[in-house]
């Protein structure tokens, strides 16, 4: 039962994301795509991955990926975000 | 006398889930590269971006991702199927499989028109593109394999039950894994600024 209310509420989440993105919001169509995103990523992981019954070690290692992306991307933006672009031939064709 | 590394039967069965949890993690950092360019390609040249997102095909796209989280849904019911021995298992997988290839049927007849749309880009909405294409193709591959693994299961179905199921419970989630990956990736390809489309 738990299983076809989870996918109920992606469903909505689905149907919230596609509706808002033809509102004009700017910058916040952007906020709310990611955040009904993650919303359903998190309906996900934790109902169809069982994430709310496991452990502390499952639960640590299942954000660790999200942890070094997000270290990644700092360390990344760090480079990328301070330099003036070279764009690439193909790139300016 | 045999021995084991695991002290209970719930520790061993809770090794197999970890590694599965670990080696996701790793696919969060194999796919993470790919999102990096996106942001920042979006930032440098966010009108090209809309420009190439006008072209996609949205009610294509919509139903997908409609279909992709239903099949997670019949994986899950699958996964429960076979901790509690039920017997659907079978019927599980099946529906799962079917709403996989679906998903890669309409995925393709995608990809066959928007051919004819690179062939016209250029610039920044070329690289809009080539993020387009890695990206869902990445994701198309990972479905593909999801699916072999989906047809080595349907042919253990009977061996699994109460007793034995870290197989589906592992391949379950890797399935659901490949949902929340394409949960990203379609508000970044589709719906941008759909309302002045």
């Amino acid at each position: 039962m738990s299983y076809v209310l989870t996918w109920l509420g992606l469903m909505i989440l689905l149907a919230l994301t596609f509706a808002s993105s033809y509102l004009p919001m700017g910058a916040w169509n952007t906020v709310a795509n990611t955040g009904i995103s993650c919303a359903k990523a998190l309906l996900i992981a934790l109902f169809f991955m069982h994430l709310r019954n496991a452990g502390a070690l499952l639960r640590i290692v299942a954000l660790a990926g999200l942890l070094w992306l997000t270290l990644l991307f700092g360390l990344s933006w760090t480079d990328f975000g301070t330099r003036t672009l070279s764009p690439a031939p193909w790139s300016s064709r | 006398m045999t021995t084991s590394p695991f002290d209970s039967t719930l520790e061993r069965r809770e090794a197999a889930t970890l590694g599965m949890w670990a080696f996701l993690a790793t696919e969060v950092l194999f796919f993470g590269p790919l999102f990096f360019g996106y942001v920042h390609g979006r930032l440098a040249s966010p009108d090209a971006f809309v420009a190439g997102s006008h072209h996609m095909h949205i009610v294509l796209g919509t139903l997908n991702t409609a279909i992709l989280m239903t099949s997670s849904l019949t994986m899950a019911l699958g996964v429960r199927a076979a901790r509690t021995g039920s017997g659907s298992l079978k019927t599980m997988l099946t529906l799962t499989a079917l709403l996989g290839l679906t998903f890669l049927g309409v995925k393709g007849s995608e990809y066959w028109m928007e051919a004819k749309e690179v062939a016209n880009a250029s610039g920044a909405e070329l690289q809009f593109y080539f993020l387009y294409f890695a990206m869902t193709g990445l994701h198309a591959l990972h479905m593909t394999i999801g699916l072999g693994v989906i047809a080595w299961l349907w042919r253990h179905a009977r061996g699994f039950g109460r007793h034995y199921h870290a197989p589906v419970e592992v391949s379950g989630l890797y399935w659901h894994f490949v949902d929340i990956v394409w949960v990203f990736l379609y508000p970044m390809f589709y719906l941008l600024e759909r309302y002045s489309a």
